[in-house]
């Protein structure tokens, strides 16, 4: 038989096998040009068991998809799910995620751990003692819901909407929420953004109208990151593989790091600046790109605002533009790479070195900024800002290559029954007066804003979330969840045990990411896709033909999920309907029945993602059934610059151009199948909507800024009390030397290690083996200055507030004169609490007035239990919870806490032990007001008598009269 | 033509140079190549004698990984793709190579051009410089299903090098280009010399444990079980003139296949006859030299001639 022949038999057997929907080519096989399991063989995948080597036995598992819940990244992940015992046996990445493409970090597949993990919570908790006492009584969720319900009736019967409140540490879903919320008209959510990210957010956000980066890094020719962000933080892992290959295809990779970091080590130039300098460098960069004329003209004469900014500020309306970049040069000209190497320590040769690469980068330049500089330093927002800069004198916005705004490389669906209906009334709590341009809610501010305001709230959930331990002050925090007259009810909502749930009065199990339906989507790359977590175990036995209601059916114990649980706990709250909010939870298709997170998603995706449908008919399936199997969908890819699109002639009608070119219309707002959020830009007079902007005679869409323009000079800043700082400038951070004693040091507290997740990974054995502890990072010329020997000394690390005791490392990977200390570790429980005993010390918690004492009576090590690994745990060093020891730190203008740290770093004294932390609350509520004194309240600076700019992001927004500030003249409605 | 070339045909070759499970099976049946091999086999072919790398035969260390494989990632990404782990696995490249024929097949005109040089520089820069010489030597060392799959695949790989044509004037592949020469124990030591004998594009010649195990055996000396290079160096401490010879008559032999394929393989063909002859004349030069300047030569510790005195 010849070659053709053979060919030809080869392939009609493979018609055959594929005919009958198998995989004719093994799995996992080179030839696929991949190594996973294909997905037609995920139904019955068989593997050799591991723990039967050398025997070779053979397993079979169904392979269910699911997301991760561990960090924001929502990696796909395959659960392993055995076919004989139904239990999930391993998590491996799901090949056909869009974002994460089969690749996980470590924090994936320790999921396993998490679900296994001996000391989870598997039933509903309710307090017996007093609050924190740590005694505890199994409840039924019946009685748990009918108990919380009811307080939420009463609220709502009462008005009293604003006591009722939801504080989300890992969101870990688009929509679902928000959407709850504003069923019940409770202006509720609580945010942990403003320990997070909201610094660069804000920078982003006065820019753009939208508030994230959306580096399209693999097509990049220079990527700049404001991080270690190629080993951790928000969508590190697909964002990780993609600057390996924008480095492979030959990009050049700029990391601005005060440490040396793994991502550091990768760089091909590593910047080491002193914190608090990088708006200065980033303007250094930006001002010999503009004296230079190395800046594309065009796109910054199409795009910036710069009209509005010569009329409104140099009064030349009719200035032109070559006058504004006369006026441009002048304005930066003091931002000289001498002028950055003095703030930032590095040499001006170095900078200029790096400004040279950047300005190669045409429209290729991909830049982030997530938390690190943003998150740190007062002013924060301006690193965003400066860095954004770059961008947009290069045009490499939106383009190949460079940076996208998250929105357009985002896609949140519509969901059923959206609400039609705001919150009436404002939740001053959150959003006090004297942050009006806070990016999100000042959460961290809680115990002191409770305080000023004499706040009460009633029902306060704690969702994955664990302010104790996270924010700063956290016993200023316990303080308050411990007073009654503060909050009425606690509910904690985790899948394991946390500092905060200590303080809670109910202890709600919910599930990890195999238990639980989610949606989410993230900006990852140039394309738009949809992930779906769902509770595997429930997915399989549905194909093994099994009929699941209720998810608890198939959970661990009687652990839950949350959307089945907000169905449920709303049906309580209005029985019959009355309140007016239990219909937005009622069945589509039967009216007066609870909707099931079945008709939920099915509902979504059959009506909300466009081109799901086909795909799933393409196989003969539905669209819910087609996300259950394949876990993710790409709705769209190469996105582009939309803000260049033309408006389509059926979105003008009776259309108006104001003085500034911004283009409104009668025309309706054309159907969309995405969830509604975003800006809220005003309508014209007449009562038009904002449809786009003129540029060069073309109606064009623009950006959802008031300008409709890329906001190079923010009005909004102007406007709201802070002029002086409305254009892209640099603000000398708390931390920055002129503000230090001879003797104090910056603490860089904001960094991750890339095995942890914030408070969640303690009860993963894995990530604990690798990473159990946070040493103080010291170089070895502070060592010497302060007397340490050796690595693994104490030293006590005095803050505004108090100290804590810890190890040194005494390495050059720090820059000299600054010191670092990761935040993730230090996990605790009281002493006669019940609590995860891997990855946590048990303490001593002393009260005296406003002095507290924490101090480490065990820490970790092996113990008995249903898992024979917890006693080969062989560490005891948990690290110290140096969180406890900062004083709240909100940015006057953007409202992030400014996370860096001004310490003096002493050897321990005779008395002190490791893991000591001492605070008096009192100096962190002077702390606090020192701060405040800070701001400009829109008491005094709000332009039209309202608390916020209407048009910026909220994310459950209030109806608009909601806004008037009290005692002025009503502008809303 | 891309319709002319057995693309299913050279995928199902490259799954059975897999480790055998159930589809190994049942294309070694389809395809008439006998008996289905046994994990055994699997692992006395490509895990202990003929390692189907490209960075093994083409690389200068002889070795899975270093230079030669991050080329082979480099045209891998070239193309487009994310290289796998083992980008120069026989396996993945077979399988990148039917991908391009499937791709010509789809596309037309200059993207239809512009892919099948692709598909003729994999063939001709990253599997010709080794696959034949490796797959005649699967001929020689495996039976039974192995030794069909190579002879099949030998042929199929023939078929469509000579379905691109030859040019004497094309440059020789940069595998080749940027390989070292074997090195001379008398003036680089001994260490280099070992290293370079076991590395194929250095010495011109593929040399495996069943060749060291036939020449122990013909010259009555006792083989030393362990990697290649100890086994090697315990015969040459045996009896070092004869090993010499024999290892000189092994590159001689296998320089003369690598001369049979200089008509349709050009170059390279000819590149590696070079390699072996040259190889094979330094070991008999040594040999006749009684092998004493290797023990003056060689600071390694790597014991040639350390017995003889």
């Amino acid at each position: 038989m010849n070659h053709k022949e053979l060919n030809a038999r080869v392939s009609a057997a493979r018609d055959q096998v594929e005919a009958r929907g198998e995989t004719f080519y093994p799995g996992a096989s080179r030839i696929h040009l991949a190594a996973f399991p294909p997905r037609e063989r995920w139904n019955d995948w068989v593997e050799l068991d591991s723990k039967s080597w050398p025997k070779r036995v053979e397993k079979r598992y169904m392979l269910v998809p699911t997301t991760c819940f561990n960090c924001e990244s929502a990696c796909g992940l395959l659960a392993y799910v055995d076919r004989d015992t139904l239990q999930v046996r391993k998590f491996e990445g799901n090949p056909e995620h869009p974002g994460s493409r089969g690749r996980n970090c470590a924090k994936g597949p320790a999921t396993i751990n998490q679900i296994t993990d001996p000391d989870r919570i598997l039933f509903p908790l309710k307090r017996a003692g007093e609050r924190g006492e740590g005694k505890w009584e199994r409840v039924s969720w019946d009685d748990a819901l009918d108990d919380i319900a009811g307080r939420i009736r009463k609220c709502m019967q009462d008005e009293r909407h604003e006591q009722v409140m939801y504080h989300v540490g890992r969101p870990g879903e688009d929509g679902y929420t928000e959407r709850m919320l504003a069923a019940w008209g409770v202006d509720g959510h609580n945010s942990h953004t403003n320990v997070c990210s909201s610094g660069a957010r804000a920078g982003y956000h006065w820019w753009m109208g939208m508030d994230r980066p959306s580096p399209d890094h693999a097509n990049a020719k220079v990527i700049v990151l404001v991080s270690s962000h190629l080993e951790t933080g928000h969508y590190f892992n697909p964002h990780a593989q993609r600057i390996i290959e924008g480095k492979k295809n030959g990009a050049k990779l700029i990391v601005l790091d005060t440490r040396l970091s793994n991502t550091s080590t990768h760089a091909d130039q590593w910047l080491s600046p002193y914190p608090g300098s990088e708006a200065a460098i980033f303007l250094a960069v930006a001002n010999w790109m503009i004296q230079e004329g190395k800046y594309d003209r065009e796109f910054v004469r199409r795009w910036w605002n710069w009209q509005e900014y010569l009329d409104r500020i140099h009064g030349e309306p009719n200035g032109g533009f070559e006058r504004f970049e006369e006026l441009l040069r002048d304005t930066y000209s003091e931002y000289t790479f001498d002028f950055a190497a003095e703030e930032s320590g590095l040499s001006a040769a170095a900078l200029q070195t790096m400004a040279e690469t950047i300005s190669t980068a045409g429209t290729r330049l991909a830049t982030h900024n997530w938390r690190s500089a943003g998150s740190g330093n007062l002013g924060g927002w301006q690193v965003a800002r400066t860095l954004l800069l770059l961008n947009a004198l290069l045009g490499a916005i939106a383009t190949e290559g460079g940076t996208f705004p998250n929105s357009w490389n985002k896609f949140t669906p519509k969901p059923p029954r959206l609400p039609h209906q705001h919150p009436k009334r404002w939740n001053e709590v959150l959003w006090p007066r004297e942050y009006p341009l806070a990016l999100m809610e000042m959460s961290f501010l809680m115990p002191h804003l409770m305080r000023d305001q004499d706040a009460f709230v009633d029902v306060y959930f704690t969702r994955v979330y664990n302010p104790v331990w996270t924010n700063p002050d956290g016993f200023s925090w316990i303080e308050m969840l411990t007073d009654p007259k503060r909050i009425g009810q606690h509910i904690a909502m985790t899948p394991t045990w946390n500092e905060t749930a200590y303080f809670a009065d109910y202890v709600l199990p919910m599930g990890h990411s195999s238990e639980r339906h989610d949606l989410t989507s993230y900006e990852q790359y140039d394309g738009q896709w949809l992930g779906f977590r769902q509770p595997v175990l429930r997915t399989a036995r549905e194909r093994l033909g099994e009929r699941i209601t209720d998810t608890r059916q198939v959970n661990p114990g009687e652990v839950w999920e949350e959307n089945e649980f907000w169905i449920e706990l709303t049906w309580r709250i209005d029985p019959d309907g009355t309140l007016g909010i239990r219909q937005f939870f009622e069945s589509v298709k039967n009216p007066g029945e609870k909707m099931t997170v079945d008709e939920y998603y099915g509902w979504i995706f059959e009506n909300s993602v466009p081109g799901l449908p086909a795909a799933a008919a393409a196989e003969g399936i539905s669209p819910l059934e087609y996300m259950r199997r394949v876990g993710a969908f790409e709705v769209a890819s190469k996105i582009g610059r939309v803000y260049e699109q033309r408006i389509p002639e059926e979105e003008l009608e009776d259309v108006h151009v104001d003085g500034a070119d911004r283009v409104y219309t009668r025309a309706p707002v054309p159907p969309s199948p995405k969830a509604p959020g975003g800006t809220k830009i005003d309508p014209d007079e007449q009562g038009r909507r904002r449809v786009g902007v003129r540029v060069n005679g073309e109606v064009l869409r623009g950006w959802p800024t008031p300008s409709g323009k890329l906001e190079f000079w923010s009005p909004t800043l102007h406007e709201w009390g802070w002029p002086e700082l409305a254009i892209p400038t640099y603000i000398r951070s708390h931390i920055h030397r002129q503000n230090l004693d001879a003797d104090q040091m910056p603490l860089i507290s904001t960094f991750r290690v890339p095995v942890q997740i914030h408070t969640r990974s303690a009860n993963a054995k894995w990530l604990d083996e690798i990473a159990h502890t946070n040493p103080l990072w010291i170089h070895p010329s502070d060592a010497a200055r302060v007397g340490v020997a050796k690595t693994g000394d104490l030293v006590r690390v005095e803050t505004e507030i108090g100290h804590f005791v810890l190890k040194t490392w005494i390495t050059e990977g720090i820059r000299p004169g600054v010191v670092a200390c990761s935040h993730h570790m230090g996990r605790w429980k009281p002493e006669g609490h019940e609590g995860q005993r891997i990855g946590m010390m048990t303490v001593a918690l002393d009260q005296a007035d406003s002095t507290w004492d924490l101090t480490r009576k065990k820490g970790g090590g092996p113990f008995a239990s249903s898992d024979p690994d917890t006693l080969r745990v062989w560490w005891t060093d948990v690290g110290v919870h140096q969180n406890l020891t900062h004083a709240v730190h909100p940015d006057p203008i953007s409202g992030m806490h400014c996370w860096h740290q001004a310490v003096r770093v002493k050897k321990a004294e005779p008395t002190d032990s490791f893991g000591d932390v001492s605070v008096d609350t009192a100096k962190s509520r002077a702390a606090y007001e020192r701060w405040l004194a800070t701001t400009r309240s829109a008491d005094e600076h709000s332009p039209d008598g309202t608390r916020r700019p209407f048009w910026m992001l909220r994310p459950v927004r209030p109806e608009r009269a909601a806004y008037d500030l009290p005692d002025r003249e009503p502008v809303g409605a | 033509m891309p319709d002319d070339a057995p693309l299913e045909l050279i995928r199902s070759l490259a799954v059975i140079a897999e480790p055998p499970g159930e589809e190994q099976g049942r294309l070694t049946q389809l395809l008439d190549l006998g008996a289905p091999p046994t994990a055994s086999e699997y692992s006395d072919v490509f895990l202990f004698q003929l390692y189907p790398y490209a960075s093994v035969h083409v690389g200068s260390e002889g070795m899975m990984g270093g230079e030669a494989r991050d080329r082979v990632a480099g045209f891998w990404t070239a193309l487009g793709h994310v290289p796998p782990a083992e980008p120069d696995h026989l396996a993945a490249l077979l399988g990148l190579y039917a991908s391009l024929g499937q791709r010509e097949h789809d596309v037309d005109g200059a993207e239809r051009a512009l892919v099948r040089e692709s598909r003729h520089a994999l063939l001709n820069e990253h599997l010709a410089p080794w696959v034949f010489a490796f797959l005649a030597r699967v001929q020689e060392l495996a039976s039974g299903a192995y030794a069909a799959w190579a002879s099949l695949l030998y042929e199929v790989l023939l078929s469509e090098a000579r379905s691109f044509g030859s040019d004497a004037s094309a440059p020789l592949p940069l595998h080749l280009r940027l390989s070292d020469d074997l090195p001379d124990p008398r003036t680089e030591g001994g260490d280099a010399w070992f290293s370079g004998l076991l590395a194929p594009v250095r010495a011109g010649m593929i040399l495996t444990r069943a060749d060291l195990a036939r020449i122990a055996g013909a010259l009555d000396l006792g083989l030393r079980a362990g990697e290649r290079r100890y086994a090697l160096e315990h015969l040459l401490a045996q009896d070092p003139i004869s090993v010499l010879g024999a290892l000189a008559a092994e590159a001689r032999r296998q320089g003369a296949a690598h001369a049979g394929r200089s008509d349709w393989l050009g170059p390279a063909a000819t590149f590696c006859h070079d390699r072996a002859m040259r190889a094979a004349a330094l070991l008999e030069e040594l040999a006749e030299q009684g092998a004493t300047h290797l023990r003056d030569a060689s600071e390694a510790p790597v014991g040639i001639g350390v017995e003889e005195g």
